[in-house]
C-alpha cells in the first residue's frame, strides 16, 4: 500500500472525530491531530484502534506516544505494514 | 543520559528524589493543612474511615514495596485529598510517607501559576497536561510508573475527568490507567468509591458539612488482549468494579 493510499485512509478514519472542519479541508502530512484538527485527546485511542482494524495491524501503547501529526500516523502504519 | 532499572533517565530520577525529599520535609505541614481544609473549613464528615484505614494499613504492612495504584470515582476537584484522607490519618502519613499517594493532576487547572505549582509539588503531584503533547504525557506517565515500580502508591481517576452524569461512566475508560497497570509488574489496584450524601452531580468541591462514605475493593485486573485494546480492557475492568461499588453504595444508603 502506498503512502498516499494510507494517508487517504487515515484522513477518512479521522474525519468523524475532527472538530475543526476548516483544518480538515487543508489537511496535510504536517497537520497536528490534536492542536489543528481538534480531535479530543481522549478519543485518540479510538482513532488508533480504528487504524488497527482498517490496516489489520497491532499498535503498541508506546507507539501512540509518537502520533502527533497525520504524517506520524501514516509513517507508523507504513512501518507496521512493511 | 543513563537510565535506571526502571528505564527512567537519571536526571528524571534525581528530580523525583528531590521532590520526594521536599515532600517528606514538608509533610507535617501539608498533611495538617489538608486536614484543616477538609475538616475545619469544609466541615466534612467521613463515615467508616476506621475500617478503610485498617484495611489500607494491613495491605501496606503485608505488601512492603509492592506497587499499588488507587483508582477512584471522580466527582469533585479535591477527590485525591478526600480519598487520601479516607485511607489514612495525617499523622499516619507523616510516619508512613510512602503510603501517601502520588497524583497526576491537570497542569492547566492545578499548576497554572507559580504558587499552584509550588503547592502541587509539595503535595506529591506530577502535573500532566491533558490533551497536551503525547510525548510530554508519556514522560509524566513514565515518572508515575517509575514511582509505582519502586513501591510507592499512585492515585488516578480511570474516567479521565469528573463524571458529568454524577455516576461512574464505564464507557469513558481512559486507556492510560490500563497502560500503567500492564506496565508495572505485580501492580495491585485499590478501587475506592467515595461520595458525599449531598453530591448529586459533579462539582468543584463537596458541599460544606457533607457526610462522605467510601467503599473499597482490591483487584488485580488481567486481560488476554494485547496493545491498546489490552490497556483499554484493563481500564474498563477497573471502572466496572467501581460501578459495582457505586451500586452497593446506593443500595446501602437507600
Amino acid at each position: 500500500m502506498s503512502q498516499e493510499e494510507i494517508f487517504e485512509q487515515v484522513v477518512k478514519i479521522l474525519t468523524p472525530y475532527v472538530k475543526n472542519q476548516e483544518a480538515l479541508d487543508g489537511v496535510a502530512m504536517s497537520t497536528h491531530i490534536l492542536d489543528e484538527l481538534k480531535v479530543n485527546s481522549a478519543r485518540l485511542v479510538d482513532v488508533v484502534l480504528e487504524f488497527e482494524d482498517a490496516f489489520d495491524i497491532e499498535i503498541a501503547d508506546e507507539d501512540v506516544d509518537s502520533v502527533e501529526t497525520v504524517g506520524n500516523a501514516v509513517e507508523l502504519i507504513a512501518s507496521k505494514l512493511a | 543520559m543513563t537510565s535506571g532499572p526502571t528505564g527512567l533517565p537519571q536526571r528524571a530520577r534525581l528530580s523525583l528524589g528531590v521532590q520526594r525529599a521536599v515532600c517528606i520535609a514538608l509533610s507535617p505541614l501539608t498533611t495538617l493543612a489538608g486536614y484543616l481544609v477538609l475538616r475545619a473549613w469544609l466541615r466534612l464528615r467521613f463515615v467508616g474511615t476506621g475500617e478503610l484505614r485498617r484495611a489500607y494499613r494491613r495491605f501496606r504492612r503485608a505488601n512492603r514495596g509492592a506497587p499499588l495504584l488507587i483508582c477512584g470515582n471522580h466527582l469533585t476537584m479535591i477527590d485525591s485529598a478526600l480519598i487520601a484522607y479516607a485511607l489514612g490519618s495525617p499523622l499516619w502519613y507523616v510516619l508512613h510517607f510512602a503510603s501517601m499517594p502520588w497524583n497526576v493532576p491537570d497542569r492547566n487547572v492545578f499548576a497554572a501559576g507559580p504558587w499552584q505549582r509550588a503547592l502541587t509539588y509539595a503535595f506529591k503531584c506530577l502535573p500532566i497536561e491533558r490533551g497536551g503533547s503525547r510525548l510530554e504525557v508519556a514522560d509524566a506517565l513514565a515518572r508515575f510508573m517509575h514511582l509505582l515500580r519502586r513501591g510507592e502508591v499512585g492515585l488516578i481517576f480511570p474516567e479521565g475527568g469528573r463524571s458529568r452524569s454524577g455516576r461512574v461512566e464505564v464507557e469513558n475508560a481512559a486507556y492510560g490507567v490500563g497502560r500503567i497497570v500492564k506496565s508495572v509488574p505485580g501492580c495491585r489496584v485499590l478501587c475506592v468509591y467515595l461520595r458525599g450524601d449531598a453530591q448529586r452531580e459533579y462539582s468543584s468541591l463537596p458541599a460544606r458539612g457533607d457526610t462522605l462514605r467510601a467503599r473499597i475493593a482490591w483487584i488485580e485486573p488481567k486481560t488476554d488482549k494485547r496493545g491498546l485494546r489490552g490497556s483499554l480492557d484493563v481500564s474498563r475492568r477497573i471502572l466496572v468494579r467501581l460501578a459495582e461499588l457505586e451500586r452497593e453504595h446506593f443500595d446501602a444508603v437507600a
